[in-house]
Formats: structure tokens, sequence, C-alpha cells
């Protein structure tokens, strides 16, 4: 497949479960878009701040700032949302004070469940809108709700509560931008795990039933990648029949390479726990492929607790390649 | 013992916090496991719609009301348990329900608020309500006293921290003067004085009601206005709750993997734990990737002929770059962990690495249990 038709609409969500590494995929994806040379900006929500840590910049604010060659950051803080929407569509600049500073937001985002994702949602759709066409391709790493579904059904919910008013064909506007597959993609991130994969399940099922949202890949991230092939393997049970892996010490000595007895054991001992970690994430992965009907993209577990930009572009690498093959 | 051991045999309830997908609800049902078989009567409570920790258990599903572990699933995993043990799964909706229930004046009011839109929208889904309606089951658990020890894990917040938070928000929120100086045109009770009175109220009314609707503001209006009487009956609970938490029969065992942003969130909260003087019992750094040896300082020289090299030296070469991966995610979780030391003094941790298999069923949470207890 081509980038291009893989990238495809301007809006880009990303979703998924807390602890999955949704913000480390949004940002791969968001650079793999600026190598295409699109125009990016990726959006964060409600001041996590890993976004900036892995670009290793500062805060990110509601304005827009370049985080890396063609790659803008932004955070969109629900209350600045609300604020700029008030503006916009009442002028109410005044009043919109009053509701920002005296925690109302807190007390109508609590009585209208589901309206802070709409305050996001409707930002993202403001920026879809934007005539000067400043970004081409818009990010949006999405709340880590309870639930990946709380996000992408605030607005068919939103629908339901309010029966009438501006607001209501607002949230009508938001569901249509993500039902329209020409306008915007949700990507969502798994594990190789239990929990993530049933969570993705359901909520492929409702995206592509229920709620009628076009879903792009499914990205299982942090996946073991096999060590030994099939023949290396022969090698490596020839070579540990009998214990004693004197054939592994003597083609380290070749080389000028001394293995101590606990070298040995840790050599053996790291591939054996690989080896079973791939054995219970390819059970979950077949789990995921077998349970959905887009592309589930695996994504390597990166041998690092804690990312940075030279990671991301490593992933960002491994979907080019992944994309060109399906 | 370890930390752990010690607040099992001392303590009542144990609240398992931390950051989203770090093992906090495998962590509790293996910590309940091991009270049941050290001859205590135990509960689990998960708020998590953790299918796997029914079916782990060998229960069909978890309810809200506790299902009892049968021996025979123990005795099938050669497990001989001299307690018992329990499990249950929080249902916040109609925990809700039997809160409203039991602080209405009248059973008529209760099918009034029960009934109510506004209610059956924020019942399910207002943020903090799942966290409030935990500790309330958590309360009733612990009140009815059956249990020797109850274990419950929280739920999967955007960040650990607003579980903390959530019962006094949502307090707040019910009670909001704000919110009731906004409703009151409202409310059946203001009369057209008050109408009269807050022409800001009002002014600020007319606008809300153009952006969200008018029934919006009704039913919102009508649920407060059949609160009325309830709030000291709420506060009181809350009261009794918080209360509950701070006291000595409770400890809080933060679970944090050794992951960066596992591990910062994990340093925050401790520190509001004992900002907010709850007992911080014990640290859980789960899923920890082994050291095995120290580093093995092949050079890319050699590295290179290696691959060079015969099938043997391939091999070698491959097992070398998988020690030397593993290496280097050890050293940085050790890191990533020498930052979490000089906060939560190490003494008031339990390291549970990654297992070689997954916690499916009984024998799995053992060897979990094993870990916890033994350090």
């Amino acid at each position: 497949m081509q980038i291009d038709a893989f990238l495809g609409p301007k809006i880009l969500i990303v979703s998924g479960k807390g602890g999955v590494g949704k913000t480390t995929v949004a940002a791969a994806l968001a650079l793999v878009a600026a190598r295409a040379g699109r125009r990016v900006c990726i959006a964060e929500v409600d001041r996590k701040g890993t976004l900036p840590r892995l670009f290793g910049g500062g805060r990110l604010d509601y304005e827009p700032k370049e985080l890396s060659p063609g790659v803008w950051g932004m955070n969109i803080i629900p209350e600045d949302a609300l604020a700029e929407y008030l503006d916009v569509q009442y002028h109410m600049k005044r009043i919109s004070k009053a509701f920002t500073s005296t925690h109302f937001v807190d007390y109508i985002t609590t009585a209208a469940p589901g309206l802070k994702d709409i305050l996001i949602l409707g930002k993202v759709w403001y920026l879809e809108q934007d005539r000067g066409q400043v970004f081409d391709t818009i990010v949006v790493d999405a709340p880590a709700a309870g639930h990946m579904l709380t996000f992408l059904s605030a607005p068919a919910g939103l629908s339901d509560a309010v029966r009438v008013g501006p607001i209501r064909r607002q949230a009508e506007w938001l569901a249509e931008m993500l039902r329209d597959p020409g306008r915007s993609r949700v990507h969502l991130v798994s594990l190789a795990e239990e929990m993530p994969v049933s969570e993705t399940l359901e909520t492929s099922t409702a995206l592509e039933g229920r709620l009628g949202i076009n879903s792009g890949a499914i990205f299982a991230n942090g996946v073991y990648t096999e060590l030994l092939d099939d023949a290396q393997r022969e090698t490596f049970e020839k070579v540990m029949a009998d214990g004693s892996a004197e054939e592994l010490r003597a083609a380290a000595a070749d080389v000028g390479l001394t293995l101590e007895d606990e070298d040995v054991d840790a050599l053996v001992a790291y591939s054996a726990f690989l080896d079973s970690r791939r054995e219970i994430q390819r059970k979950h992965l077949r789990t995921l492929e077998r349970g959905v009907e887009q592309p589930v993209i695996r994504l390597p577990f990166l041998f690092s607790a804690g990312l940075a930009l030279p990671d991301i572009e490593t992933l960002a690498d491994v979907i080019e390649g992944r994309v060109a093959d399906l | 013992m370890s930390a752990i051991g010690d607040i099992v045999t001392n303590k009542r309830i144990v609240v398992c916090a931390g950051s989203g997908g770090v093992g906090k609800t495998t962590v509790a049902a293996a910590i309940a496991v091991r009270a049941a078989l050290d001859g205590k009567r135990a509960a689990v409570l998960t708020i998590d719609p953790a299918k796997r920790l029914a079916s782990s258990l060998g229960l069909k599903e978890l309810t809200n009301e506790p299902t009892k572990v049968s021996k025979r699933k123990f005795t099938s995993a050669e497990l001989d348990p001299a307690g018992e043990l329990w499990a249950m799964m929080l249902d916040t909706k109609s925990t809700f329900d039997k809160v409203v229930t039991r602080y209405a004046p009248s059973a008529e009011q209760a099918e009034r608020i029960i009934a109510n839109r506004f209610y059956r929208n924020i019942s399910g889904t207002l943020s903090g309500t799942q966290e409030y309606m935990a500790m309330e089951k958590l309360y009733e658990l612990y009140t009815e006293g059956d249990y020797d020890l109850i274990v419950i894990d929280t739920p999967p917040t955007r960040n650990a921290l607003d579980f903390l938070d959530a019962p006094k928000r949502l307090t707040d929120f019910f009670e909001s003067r704000v919110l009731r100086w906004f409703l009151l045109p409202y409310m059946k009770a203001g009369g057209g004085l008050m109408r009269i009175a807050n022409v800001a109220a009002t002014t600020f009314l007319r606008v809300v009601k153009r952006i969200v609707g008018a029934e919006v503001l009704e039913d919102t209006a009508e649920f407060f206005g059949n609160l009325e009487g309830m709030y000291e009956g709420f506060k009181e609970r809350a009261r009794q709750v918080a209360e509950l938490l701070k006291s000595d029969v409770t400890a809080f065992i933060v679970v944090t993997s050794p992951s960066q942003d596992s591990v910062s969130e994990a340093t925050f909260f401790a520190a509001r734990l004992n900002e907010s003087g709850l007992p911080f019992g014990a640290l859980v750094v789960n899923r920890v990737h082994p050291r095995l040896n120290e580093p093995i300082d092949a050079k890319p020289r050699q590295l290179s002929r290696l691959r060079k090299g015969d099938d043997t030296s391939v091999l070698l070469a491959r097992l070398l770059e998988n020690h030397d991966s593993f290496m280097r995610v050890v050293t940085l979780e050790e890191e990533n962990l020498d930052a979490l030391a000089r906060k939560v003094p190490r003494h008031r941790w339990v390291r549970v690495p990654y297992l070689q298999q997954e916690a499916v069923d009984l024998p799995g949470l053992h060897a979990i249990g094993d870990q916890l207890f033994t350090t």
C-alpha cells in the first residue's frame, strides 16, 4: 500500500487503553506523515506531558508549536476549547472568562457526560475546518479514558442526551466527522496481552457497527521479535544437546571473547525468556488478528524503559515497511 | 516477612492503586488468594471488568455480590486453603441506586431520583462515580464484618491521583453552590422572587439553555431538587469512608511497572498518600526484567566476525545481541527504579519479575503470591 493511501484523511485519531503506548504510536504516525511531506500537528489532551518528552521539548500549549521539522505539537485543553468556542460562536469573551475561572467547566462537564470529549473533538473539528490549511494532517492522541469507546462515542452520546439546540447540531457534526472515511480515520493501539486485546476487539466491533466509524489499522505494540530462525534454532538445540555449550565457548574464543559459565547460562536464559514471552504474545495476537478485519501492524518491543526520539524514528521505519507490505 | 506479608497479617483493608496496565487487578487477586490459603476469610473486589480474573478464579462471572471460590477449585490446583476466598466486581449503577435508596427520605423520592434522566446519565458515567461507589461498596463490606481481609483494586482513571480526589469531587458537585445558584430559576422551591433576584443567573442560564436545550436543565434541576435533604447523609458517609481509609486497619499498596511514566506516577501517588494522611503500606514493582549477570563485553568487531562465521558463530552472535538488548532494558529499568528509591525507600518495596507464564489460573496467581510474600 502507498503511504499516502495509508495515511488517508486529514484527521488521524489514535486510541487505546491506558498503558499500551498510544502516545508513542501517535508520535510515530506523525513522523511517518511528516516524512511523506505532510505538515503535521500532533495534539495531546489534558496535559499528559508524555509527548513533549518524546520530542525533547518543554510543555505544550493550546497554540501549536514546531517540535521537529514538519511536526507541530499542541495540547487541547478543554477549558481553552470552551472559551474559544464561546468566543467564536457567541462573541462572549467576558462570559467565557466566568466559565473558565469558576470551575464551571467542571460542573457543566460533569452534568453533561462526555462534554469534555466533545470539547476536544470540537477543537479538532475547528482545526479541520481551517481555511488557511495550516496542517495537512492532525494526529490526535486520544485520552486514555477507562474505556476507549468513551471518547469515540461521546458525540453520539451527547446527541442522545441533548435533543435540541445548537449543541445537538454540533454534536452531530462531530459524529459525521468521525463517520466520514474521507475526513477521519481511527487507529487503535493494543498490546499482545489479554485485557488490551479484548478491549480492542470490543471497540473495533462497536466502531464498525453501532458507531459507524471507520477504523484504519490496529497496532499491536511491544511485540517481541523472533530471535532465531528455524536453522539457527536447530543449531541451538544441537549445541545445547549435552548441556555443556562447548561449541559456543569455542566460537567465542575464536574471536577472542571469553565466556564464563554464568555468561553462557544468561545467554540461554534470556533466549528462553524471550521465547516464553513470545509464546504468550502469540496466543493473544492470534485472537486479535482473527477478531478484526483491519490490518494488524505489529510494532517491535524496543529494549528501552522510556522512549525517546530515536525510538520513535525506529517505529516510524517499521510502520513504513509494514505499510509497503499491506 | 515481606512488606506485603506484614500488611496481610495486620490489616483488614488493602487498596491496590497505580496507573493503567501495571497489573493492579492481578496483584490484588494474588494477595487475596494467599490470604485465603493462610486461613483468612478474604474477599477481592475488582473495579475492572476483568473477565480473566473471574476465569482465573474458576468462576463464570463476577457480580456485585461476593461469590465464593469453591474448595474444589483450590484442590484441583493442588492448593489447600485454610480460609476462604470470595470475589466480586463492582456494579457502579446498582451500588449508586442502593445509596440513593438508603438516603432518600421516602421510597417515592428514591424512585423519582432513580427514574430521572439526568441521574441515569450520571450514575454510570459521571467522573468520580465509580471511585465513590467503589469506596461505598468497600465500606459496606467492611462494616458488615464478614471478612478478615478485603482487597480492592482501583478504577483505571486517567491518572491514579484522580482516584483520591473523586469522592470529594462528587460530594462537592452535589453540593455545588455555583450549580444550584445557576439552576435556581428552575427549582420549584425557588419561586418567583428568586427568579427576579437572580438576573445574572438567568442571563447566564439563557446562554446555557440555548446551548444544551431546556430539557437538560429541567432534568438537572429536578434531580437536584429531589436530592434536597440528602446531602447530609452523603457527606456523613463520605466522612466515615475517609476515616476508615485513614485508620490503621487500612493499607495502600501502590503498584507500578519499572517504566518511566509508571514510576513517576507511582512517586507522585505515594507522596499524595502521605500528604492526605492515608496509610501507605508497600510498593509493588511489577514486571521487572530480571538481571541474570553482568554485561558481556563483546566488541562490535568481534560480533561482526561472528556474524560472518559458521552456524554456531552466527547463533552466538544472535544470543549475544539478545543478551545485550536485555542488559539495556535492565539497566534503564534500574535507573528508573533508583530514581524511585530516592522517594520511596527500598525496604517498602516488593519486586515481582516478569514471570514466564501469565496468571491465568489459581496456580498462576499463587506463583505471583510467592513473589509478593517472599522478598
